[in-house]
């Protein structure tokens, strides 16, 4: 049951402009799609401005980090990475809850604990039980992704990238970071590991290309150890169209750009713009189409 | 009720015990005359040279003199034989569970330490994950704090972190040896000079380069209570003092600024700030106490940092009861020090057997130090009690539950001259390479009145001298 396998090439900028030259500046970003779970990166690049030798390490959650050091001074930095992604097949299974014991020896345990921007509180266990009652089931999941995009407003600028839940419940409208918080809180506070992905969305399937921002929905995890993706944006499953960008527990394991800098300078909120373009099947196979050296490259993380 | 303390100088028919009997004895001979005299000369002693306990006050520019008190503590030998393994036994097994947790997670795996309670720790580091530090070894220096109940040693907290409370320990003995050498060599006592010299050996053995090793320690600054020891042991290590400020990381490697305006390349960190703090680039953004890059550095094996990053997850105060387990499970031995009877509040069981027997319960916070957030069972009223219960379960991963204890109690001299008798505990530091080492003796705390139930030098306690003897 699940969808196409689609490829997207992306093209996502982030332009940092401080108030004045500064010295220095180190920056950590995830911005490297997922070579994870029948998602798979045809190419990828990132480049900066100014120039820089980006290194690279896996993190704990297996998303790989690019660190981007400038030691010259500078006012702007830009960061622009350029992949070619294949989505595979997305899971859209039914999961099995775990059974408390065996998740409490389990790693994804950690999943299902509060994290620092899903604190487990009581608004949030009130809203769980006002919307499910007791039902812990998958399809109770479901039916709460379902809910989020038609008890919230999407509006952008009511919250900002530092919101908490509470924030979201207290406005009554937020966007995807939000709504993927308070999914992960729900399913969490239901006793299932729940995840939070930043990813991409790709165009509608009337259209070939979208420009605009990341995206965020949730993940959740079974008995077997699977994840499953739910978009409570959007009230659905994951599609062919979610690529995924990094995974952790909340927007500040993902956070796609952190850095300091030395100087006097003020900084201002980094400008983010993204554009996804559906490749036909002859681009795709152009894509695919490498020698056996850049194969070897694309395998290595 | 609690039994009566255990007296640490005196037998039950009031003559002093045997470690003690050569000092009494002295005191007896007209000696006693002399304390107030050390006293006075300790704390000028201590004066000149700056050690202190506190931040500068910054109005008269004098910090609190650390509360000398000139009765030694005094060890015998056997009983320091004894402690000491149940101390290298634990630390070993802490070390072990540090490098299991950012390794394969055997102990979670199979449920010997709850991976809730790991995951949930504030001391647990992601970025630290899979990180191999040189030698396999994460907590150089611990400091185990253990106070005797009815007769036996047991531990009442465990230092991973950042220990502090060495330098107390080598300025008072250094200031005994400067006013009562005889006392010292006619009891024949252990010598804890040679401290600084075992850090060192450590440190040069963890260094990329050891044959030529530039080590840095790392201090918070001059307002942090314990700036005084980072300065004495950087002396004594040959080091250098640096803050973070001073720190810069260029392509993985980490230099300090020196005065001239030159950049020295740094091997070895001994760092004195805590490691969410060391680094703003993978932990707390708003730390200005570390340098962005340290940690990256530290992955790569360009620099050694001592204590490892991330061994505050031994040192939460919620995974404490499960050391005794972890001693069987790493080392297959039985652990030879006890702990204080503890309880896990995030468990449903020990939660309501901790209500149920409440008047006998000390609550403490998992995630502050220095003896503060303590709440006694016994000394609540009714309401208080509804309200802790209350807050316990409303947050049971951030109170730890502990059975109370009566501390030992030793000789120390009043206010007046007299003598009396005060709560003390002993933090021992083991040091860490491929066998732990244990400075004889440590830093015995003594309560600020003879009241006083608990012992700690941010409330106002102080501290003596401890003896380890040869025979």
């Amino acid at each position: 049951m699940g969808s196409e396998p689609l490829t997207f090439a992306i093209n996502h900028r982030t332009t940092l402009r401080y108030s004045g030259p500064v010295t220095a500046s180190y920056n950590e970003v995830r911005m490297h799609p997922r070579h994870r779970g029948g998602q798979r990166v045809l190419t990828f690049t990132l480049a900066s401005q100014p120039a820089a030798v980006p290194r690279s390490r896996v993190d704990f959650y297996g998303n790989v980090v690019h660190r981007i050091d400038v030691a010259a001074p500078h006012d702007l930095l830009e960061l622009t990475t350029q992949s070619v992604v294949s989505t595979g097949q997305p899971r859209r299974r039914r999961l099995e809850r775990w059974d408390p014991g065996a998740l409490q020896r389990d790693p994804n345990v950690e999943f299902a604990l509060p994290s620092p921007r899903v604190p487990l509180g009581d608004s949030t266990a009130t809203l769980l039980s006002e919307w499910a009652g007791d039902d812990r089931s998958f399809d109770a999941l479901v039916e709460l992704a379902r809910r989020i995009p038609t008890e919230f407003t999407y509006t952008s600028g009511v919250t900002t990238v530092d919101s908490s839940i509470d924030d979201l419940l207290d406005a009554g409208a937020g966007v995807c970071q939000d709504f993927a918080h308070l999914f992960c809180a729900l399913a969490r506070g239901a006793g299932w590991p729940a995840r939070y992905v930043s990813g991409y969305l790709g165009p509608k399937p009337e259209e070939t290309e979208v420009v605009g921002e990341s995206h965020a929905w949730a993940e959740v995890c079974g008995q077997d150890g699977r994840w499953v993706g739910l978009d409570p944006t959007h009230g659905v499953l994951i599609g062919g169209s979610h690529v995924r960008l990094a995974v952790g527990r909340d927007y500040g394991d993902v956070a796609p750009h952190r850095g300091l800098y030395f100087g006097e300078a003020g900084g201002a909120p980094p400008e983010v713009s993204v554009r996804v373009t559906r490749m036909s099947l002859q681009e795709a196979a152009a894509a695919h189409r490498l020698g056996p050296m850049e194969r070897q490259q694309q395998q290595q993380q | 009720m609690l039994p009566d303390a255990a007296d640490e100088c005196l037998g039950a028919d009031g003559s002093p015990r045997e470690p003690y009997q050569r000092l009494f004895t002295t005191l007896a001979e007209g000696e006693h005359a002399r304390l107030r005299d050390i006293q006075h000369a300790a704390s000028g002693w201590f004066a000149d040279r700056g050690v202190t306990f506190g931040a500068p006050a910054p109005v008269d520019g004098g910090a609190p003199i650390f509360p000398f008190d000139p009765v030694p503590r005094i060890i015998g030998a056997a009983e320091w034989r004894q402690l000491e393994r149940g101390l290298a036994q634990r630390a070993v097994a802490l070390d072990h569970f540090v490098a299991d947790c950012y390794g394969a997670q055997r102990a979670l795996r199979n449920g010997v330490v709850p991976a809730s309670l790991v995951y949930s720790s504030t001391g647990y580091l992601r970025d630290v994950v899979g990180a191999a530090p040189p030698r396999s070894t994460w907590c150089h220096v611990s400091g185990i704090d253990v106070v005797r109940v009815g007769g036996e040693f047991m531990v009442l907290e465990d230092n991973v972190r950042v220990p502090s409370g060495i330098a107390y320990a080598l300025t008072s003995r250094a200031a005994m040896q400067d006013i009562v050498p005889e006392w010292l060599s006619g009891a024949g006592v252990r010598a804890i000079t040679d401290y600084p010299s075992r850090l060192l050996d450590i440190l040069q053995r963890i260094a990329p380069r050891p044959w030529v090793a530039d080590i840095a320690v790392l201090t918070p600054g001059s307002f942090n209570a314990a700036y005084y020891e980072h300065g004495l042991l950087a002396d004594g290590l040959g080091a250098t003092l640096v803050e973070g400020r001073d720190l810069w990381v260029h392509d993985d490697e980490v230099y300090r600024r020196e005065a001239d305006g030159g950049y020295q390349h740094v091997d070895v960190i001994y760092s004195r700030v805590n490691s969410e703090w060391i680094d703003p680039l993978v932990f707390r953004a708003d730390s200005m106490l570390g340098a962005p890059g340290v940690i990256e550095a530290w992955r790569r094996g360009n620099v050694a940092l001592a204590n490892a990053p991330g061994t505050g997850v031994a040192d939460d105060k919620a995974i404490y009861p499960y050391v005794p387990e972890m001693i069987r499970y790493y080392l297959g031995e039985q652990p030879l020090l006890g702990n204080v009877p503890t309880y896990d509040l995030t468990d449903p069981v020990q939660r309501r057997h901790v209500v149920a027997g409440i008047d006998r319960i000390v609550f403490k916070p998992v995630d502050a130090s220095g003896g503060y957030g303590i709440h006694f069972g016994r000394l609540m009223s009714s309401s208080e009690r509804e309200e802790m219960v209350a807050r316990v379960v409303a947050d049971p991963r951030a109170w730890l539950a502990q059975e109370e204890v009566r501390l030992s109690r030793a000789v120390c001299l009043g206010e007046k001259g007299g003598f009396e008798a005060r709560c003390v505990d002993l933090r021992p530091f083991v040091l860490l390479d491929e066998q732990p080492w244990i400075v004889p003796g440590g830093l015995t705390r003594v309560a600020g009145s003879p009241e006083m139930l608990v012992v700690n030098s941010s409330q106002g306690g102080g501290s003596k001298d401890t003896w380890v003897l040869n025979h």
